[in-house]
């Protein structure tokens, strides 16, 4: 074996040429006694609670965000490996069923301070225009009460934000160009671009990811070690934990971690909440008080929070006059695509998200299915490769091993197809309960006439690819990636439970915002628009002001954009490809 | 480690559990590092990761835990079966990977995925239904324990549950329990505990820890000055072996996801 060269890395302590632990919070939390009101309570602090926990701390409210899971020191925690990190999933109990039931746990659940930031690839798509119209457009689905054009400015500045790495020109949805330069590729990069132009398909290269290209600020650029979905050591993918968290706490914010929130408290006098109880890291419980309750606890957790909470006035569970809670669960069609090529590909390399093509992204009439797909850079490590042999090519004992040993000539694609929401696709209470004595979910999920189709057909279009590419052989895993849905915004509160603004319909000081108001989900990865999402609530909770402590009434009117909230350093450094978010369409 | 099917085999029997040179037809040699990369060595790279990467592989290399939730006989059945699910028989013994200990470790503290299908049963209960089933489907077909069964018989059990179309003898436990969720079950596991430890990474090729050094050469599968080329050889598996057809079961049918499994994007 090669001796190693150039000495260790020991000691990085005073090395300045060395890439250092990522940034620190080296400044106090304010804590306030549990028996003093806050203004907000934001129930789970990840890709949307963390945006939201920022922007409302920037604006000088008196925020708290309660965490189910650990406030993370990511170089003490953090480990390169992927057994060793199932401490970031949400790995608790629940039930899944249906007839195409879905995983969960590290599939699409976090848990700890980022949430599933922490966890994610990073793929930072927007939704199309054609997302938010899409019963409009195509009979199915379901409009959004907003368009596009109320959230792009909120993607540009969480593209910022972030920020996101990318082409300087995208070209599909609104086409745009990104802050900070495209990246590298790595060889599963490189067989998507071969497969893809061999077709004719455009296919864009080196982003859009949440991962710095180049450093900015305290944090340093990416160095390509591929275990972007087990927490990025080095700082260099975004996850709330590290963009908007310090801010939010540098303003006065306060995150008690390892606290479950058990229910959300109801005065049916007032028909508002009061506040929430949980169980501390001890076992403890408490209540505390909050003019408003926002509930962030992202697809699963938050229709169980507000099942769980039901009480007179609300015995379907709290918000849930319309019995719409629950249902309109969604995920995306996921299927990875494996292709053996006959040189080394060595897929470890780069992060697994580091190009796609969305040219099948949208409606097509030549087609028999409605909405489409998109198709990504796939990277998996040895464990998850592993589990997809057994599942693609049937593989165990010998054969395993045999095809393991292989496995630095194999590449993956994903899918990313629009699974249409249906009402019997739903969370819902199961008998069993957690280690608080808790209910946990019940999950049901089944696949429809269209999304077959639409899956099939995606299926075999990556396939395509891939062979393109020159792979000799190609097989496939069905399964699928992200969760949305569950408390679905909308204008009529007999059909969603949310308003365009997450405010539920039911009670004026209750409000949801993450994964789970989204009506449709388009074929992007759902990150960034829950992010810009949680923006525009911040812009509206802070124009409404102490309105939205005193009063029942509802003001529907769409705040101005504010661009004076963001974290530090958000319009400095990048690649100077893009000039700001001001260019409108 | 001491595999389990080791004992009571006679030297010729264990010969034959060894993988063959497709010419001669004759066992490998034992090795302490199978695949095509000779030489490379994770573990040599040690001092370029992170204290608490070093820490975790580190600890899972020198201190498998110890059995907590599985009977001695439970441990050692399900000894035998890792050893068809994932057969290390062309490994020297004292670098062969523990599995049967992180299973175990997993059950003892009821450590979930994240999500049980709605039909089976928790998972250590699902273990010791499987169990029973192996050992009904033995008795059944030979009166004999599983584990007093013939290699080539365990392994044709074994493969009648991979194939969803389980031997004779325990119908009533296969109406509790879904087979192909057993089997994903059993496989993921062990994958999860082989592919796991720094000689399964040596063996495929895997880079393991890459923080705070960083990759490099990110292309063309070109290895870091740290790593090494590819180096093939042809190898067939055991005569034994039913889990190394020549053509794959390529699950082409399969269009709708069957089984879930971890975080992949």
């Amino acid at each position: 074996m090669k001796a190693p060269y150039g000495g260790s890395f020991e000691a990085p302590d005073g090395s300045e040429h060395l890439l250092g632990s990522m940034q620190r919070i080296d400044f106090p939390m304010r804590r306030r006694p549990v028996t003093e009101e806050v203004d907000y309570v934001i129930v789970g602090v990840g890709s949307a609670g963390g945006v939201l926990l920022q922007r409302l701390a920037r604006a000088g409210f008196r925020v708290l965000g309660i965490e189910a899971g650990p406030f993370w020191d990511t170089e003490r925690d953090w480990v390169s490996d992927e057994a060793g990190s199932h401490q970031l999933y949400w790995e608790d109990l629940r039930i899944t069923g249906g007839t195409d039931p879905l995983a969960l746990g590290a599939n699409n659940s976090g848990k700890g301070v980022g949430g599933g930031s922490v966890h994610w690839a990073a793929f930072t798509p927007r939704f199309h225009p054609s997302d938010f119209e899409v019963y409009t457009r195509d009979g199915v689905g379901a409009d959004w009460p907003i368009s596009y054009s109320d959230l792009k400015p909120y993607y540009e500045l969480l593209e910022r934000e972030m920020p996101v790495a990318g082409p300087a020109y995208y070209p599909w949805g609104d086409p745009h160009g990104y802050p900070f330069g495209p990246h590298p590729m790595g060889g599963v990069g490189n067989t998507l671009i071969d497969g893809c132009s061999k077709l004719g398909i455009r296919v864009s290269a080196g982003g859009p990811v949440a991962i710095l290209s180049g450093s900015r600020a305290d944090r340093p650029h990416c160095i390509y070690r591929g275990f972007c979905i087990q927490g990025c050591k080095v700082g260099a993918k975004a996850s709330t934990l590290i963009t908007h968290v310090p801010d939010a706490i540098a303003r006065g914010a306060e995150i008690r971690d390892r606290c479950m929130v058990s229910r959300i408290e109801y005065d049916r006098k007032t028909n508002r909440v009061t506040g929430v109880s949980y169980i501390d890291r001890e076992g403890r419980e408490h209540f505390q008080r909050a003019k408003s309750v926002i509930v962030s606890g992202y697809a699963i957790e938050t229709p169980r929070l507000l099942l769980n909470s039901a009480c007179d006035g609300y015995e379907q569970g709290l918000a849930n006059s319309s019995g719409v809670l629950g249902r309109y669960l969604m995920a995306q069609a996921g299927s990875v695509i494996l292709g053996r090529f006959e040189n080394l590909v060595r897929m470890y390399k780069a992060p697994p998200a580091h190009a796609l093509t969305e040219e099948f992204y949208e409606t097509d009439p030549r087609r028999d299915f409605a909405r489409g797909f998109a198709v990504q850079t796939v990277a998996t490590l040895p464990i998850a490769f592993g589990k997809q042999m057994m599942a693609a090519r049937g593989n165990w004992g010998w054969g395993l091993r045999r095809v393991m040993m292989d496995y630095n000539h194999w590449s993956a694609f994903g899918l990313l197809g629009e699974i249409l929401p249906w009402a019997d696709n739903r969370v819902t209470l199961a008998k069993e309960k957690d280690q608080f004595g808790l209910p946990v979910a019940h999950v049901t999920f089944s696949l429809h006439d269209n999304d077959r189709k639409l899956m099939r057909f995606g299926t075999r279009k990556t396939e395509e690819i891939m062979r393109a590419a020159g792979a000799q052989e190609v097989v496939h895993e069905a399964r699928y990636a992200h969760l949305v849905g569950g408390a679905r915004m909308g204008s009529d509160p007999a059909s969603s439970v949310v308003d365009a603004f997450g405010r539920s319909h039911d009670i004026a000081n209750l409000f949801v915002c993450d994964g789970s108001i989204l009506p449709t989900q388009g074929s992007a990865n759902p990150g960034l628009t829950i992010q810009a999402l949680a923006a525009r609530t911040g812009d509206y909770l802070i124009r409404q002001g102490n309105r939205i402590f005193t009063s029942n009434d509802r003001d529907s009117i769409a705040p101005p954009v504010r661009h004076d909230l963001s974290p530090p350093d958000t319009f400095t450094g990048g690649v100077p490809h893009y000039s700001g978010a001001t260019a409108s369409r | 480690m001491k595999s389990p099917s080791d004992h009571g085999n006679s030297r010729r029997e264990t010969d034959q559990l060894r993988p063959r040179a497709p010419d001669t037809g004759d066992p490998l040699p034992l090795t302490d590092h199978p695949g095509y990369y000779p030489g490379f060595s994770t573990l040599s790279q040690q001092k370029f990761w992170d204290a608490a990467t070093r820490r975790k592989v580190l600890e899972r290399v020198a201190h498998p835990p110890p059995i907590r939730f599985f009977t001695p006989e439970e441990e050692m059945l399900m000894g035998v079966i890792a050893d068809h699910l994932l057969p290390q028989h062309d490994r020297t013994p004292e670098s062969r990977i523990p599995i049967v200990p992180w299973i175990d470790e997993r059950l003892f503290l009821r450590h979930t995925p994240g999500y049980r299908f709605e039909d089976m049963p928790p998972d250590d209960e699902a273990y010791r239904l499987g169990f029973d089933a192996i050992q009904a489907m033995a008795q059944s077909s030979s009166g004999h324990a599983f584990v007093e069964l013939s290699w080539a018989e365990q392994d044709k059990l074994l493969k009648s549950i991979h194939d969803g179309q389980p031997m004779h003898g325990a119908e009533r436990i296969w109406r509790r329990m879904p087979v192909h969720r057993f089997w994903a079950l059993l496989l993921q596991d062990c994958i999860e505990a082989y592919y796991a430890h720094p000689r399964a990474w040596d063996e495929v090729g895997f880079g393991g820890p890459a923080y705070p050094r960083a990759y490099m050469r990110l292309e063309n599968g070109e290895p870091e000055p740290w790593e090494v080329d590819e180096r093939r050889y042809a190898w067939d598996a055991p005569e034994q072996a039913l889990s190394d057809p020549a053509e794959p079961e390529i699950a082409s049918h399969r269009d709708l996801p069957s089984q879930g499994q971890g975080g992949t994007h």
